[in-house]
């Protein structure tokens, strides 16, 4: 590098892939929780397949995304520090605990539907032992209501976070754009949640594809896909064209919109009632457009601010 | 009254030798291939006869408004009692984050330490003991001044008081200590 002459030296960003990855992970467990938990919670036809699915892809994912978020720290062996030494004023030492406790709960949670799914399946093999199974079963079984309603709320908060992380960066034109130019109402918390309940349901599909019926969910998946578009509408018209320019145009159009958006969205709607072979293509592009999302936004904006 | 440590950088007595880059790199033991401050040229610009090019001596602008500070999590990054933007790099757990924030790429992760890092107006070393910083003491062409502001009789009070002076991106709001005096750059 020319120090003297400033040829501007190509300038390591702070924050890659990594980040992105974990952001992403984030959102993904947080959504495949809030499906787990609200089927649970209120499906009547409650779908075992559902429930099972999200309940153990969330602690399996935000798990992986915290041990990306700890390896890409200058100093890995020093994450506890992040819960020793507390900045209110910092979202990163908030959603700290915010994840942690997600964590917590996310496990637990997939602990007890474990536990069901093992009971049942004994019920099946042994009817020697079926009452004594379930009968140790429904006493701590009594808790999966409970910590289904707090996860969720944990599930909100943390998806949501993962956007306040980025929006808190105040010297930042992208991540801290406010929603529709009103102050005091940051964007991107928006954008991620909405983002991150629709890659968690397609993750939580693809885990229960040969379900029967998933009829509820594909129209919710088209619901949030349009909710989406729209969000990123808004977006691209309050921030400044740079952002979508360069190398970041292609991940943009061709992976955030056409792959993650606007693909899965003709599909789903030709393939809403009908079609079951559509469920993994479906939902395997809106994961993918998710990731290409977080990507998008951690690399523009510091490429561009 | 509390010290407010400034430095005022005379754009037009900079003559880019980079005596300030070295005597940083040895003073604070700056990995190779990174810097606390560099003086990159700025032009030239222009046609002749109005061609233009001066020297901008970059470092942490020590913000009293200081993004990198708000937003670490564990406090590393913090306010001394003098208003200088210190890192503690015990508590630094090297996550960035006061990276993604400084509008003025002034940090860096030590290569070395894992923590961030930045200028320190060499504090803990020399202003502490009532010398002037590493750069400051080292400066050929006499462009740096540091001293404090409070104090009416300090060198960059006067200099303040007499020249129209700037701060780099006023519109990020972080009032900088760090003031540019471009009048005489030709
Ligand atoms: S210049 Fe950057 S590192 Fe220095 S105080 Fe301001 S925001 Fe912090
Ligand atoms: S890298 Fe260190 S100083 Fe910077 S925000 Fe993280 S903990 Fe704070
Ligand atoms: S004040 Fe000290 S740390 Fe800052 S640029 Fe000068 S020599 Fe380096």
């Amino acid at each position: 590098m020319d120090i003297t002459w400033g040829a501007s030296a190509s300038h390591e960003l702070a924050w890659g892939g990594i980040i992105a990855i974990y952001l992403f992970l984030a959102g993904v467990a947080g959504g495949a929780f809030l499906t787990s938990a609200l089927t649970e919670l209120f499906s009547k036809n409650r779908q075992l397949k559902v429930i099972r699915a999200g309940a153990y892809i969330a602690p399996v994912a935000i798990l992986i995304g915290l041990a990306m978020l700890v390896v890409d720290l200058g100093k890995p062996l020093s994450f506890w520090k992040l819960i020793l030494y507390v900045n209110f004023h910092s979202v990163m030492s908030i959603g700290t605990f915010i994840i942690s406790i997600f964590t917590a709960l996310a496990v637990v949670y997939a602990y007890l539907v474990w536990m069901a799914a093992a009971a049942e399946k004994k019920i099946q093999i042994t009817v020697a032992g079926q009452e004594m199974a379930a009968a140790k079963a429904t006493g701590i079984q009594s808790w999966r209501k409970p910590v289904a309603v707090i996860g969720s709320l944990f599930a909100l908060g943390t998806a949501t976070y993962t956007g306040f992380l980025l929006s808190a960066v105040t010297t930042n034109g992208l991540w801290h754009v406010s929603f529709l130019g009103i102050e005091g109402i940051p964007f991107l918390p928006i954008l991620f949640l909405v983002s991150a309940i629709s890659a968690g349901l397609a993750a939580t599909l693809i885990g229960a594809v040969d379900c029967s019926d998933l009829t509820a969910y594909k129209k919710a998946d088209i619901i949030l896909l349009a909710i989406e578009i729209i969000l990123l509408a808004v977006l691209y018209t309050s921030v400044k064209a740079a952002f979508f320019s360069g190398g970041m145009a292609t991940l943009f159009w061709l992976g955030v919109v056409v792959v993650g958006l606007l693909l899965p969205l003709v599909l789903a709607i030709y393939g809403v009632t009908k079609h079951k072979n559509l469920v993994l293509p479906v939902c395997g592009m809106v994961v993918v457009g998710g990731l290409c999302l977080r990507y998008f936004v951690v690399y523009s904006g510091q490429l561009f601010r | 009254m509390a010290k407010q440590y400034v430095m005022v950088i005379q754009a037009s007595k900079c003559i880019g030798c980079q005596a300030c880059t070295v005597a940083c790199k040895f003073q604070n033991e700056v990995p190779e291939g990174q810097y606390r401050t560099k003086s990159p040229a700025i032009g030239p610009t222009g046609t002749y006869p109005n061609v233009k090019l001066y020297f901008e001596k970059e470092a942490c602008q020590m913000c009293k408004n200081a993004p990198c500070v708000g937003v670490c999590p564990t406090k590393a990054s913090y306010y001394n009692e003098d208003g200088v933007v210190l890192v503690d790099a015990n508590k630094c757990i090297g996550c960035k984050y006061c990276m993604t924030a400084c509008p003025y790429d002034a940090r860096f992760l030590n290569e070395e330490t894992g923590a961030a890092d930045k200028c320190s107006f060499c504090y803990e070393h020399r202003v502490s003991q009532g010398e002037k910083p590493a750069c400051v003491s080292t400066c050929v062409g006499g462009a740096l001044v540091f001293g404090d502001v409070n104090d009416p009789n300090s060198e960059v009070k006067k200099l303040l008081d007499k020249h129209k002076a700037e701060v780099r991106k006023p519109e990020f709001g972080t009032h900088p200590n760090v003031y540019y005096i471009y009048e005489g750059v030709k």
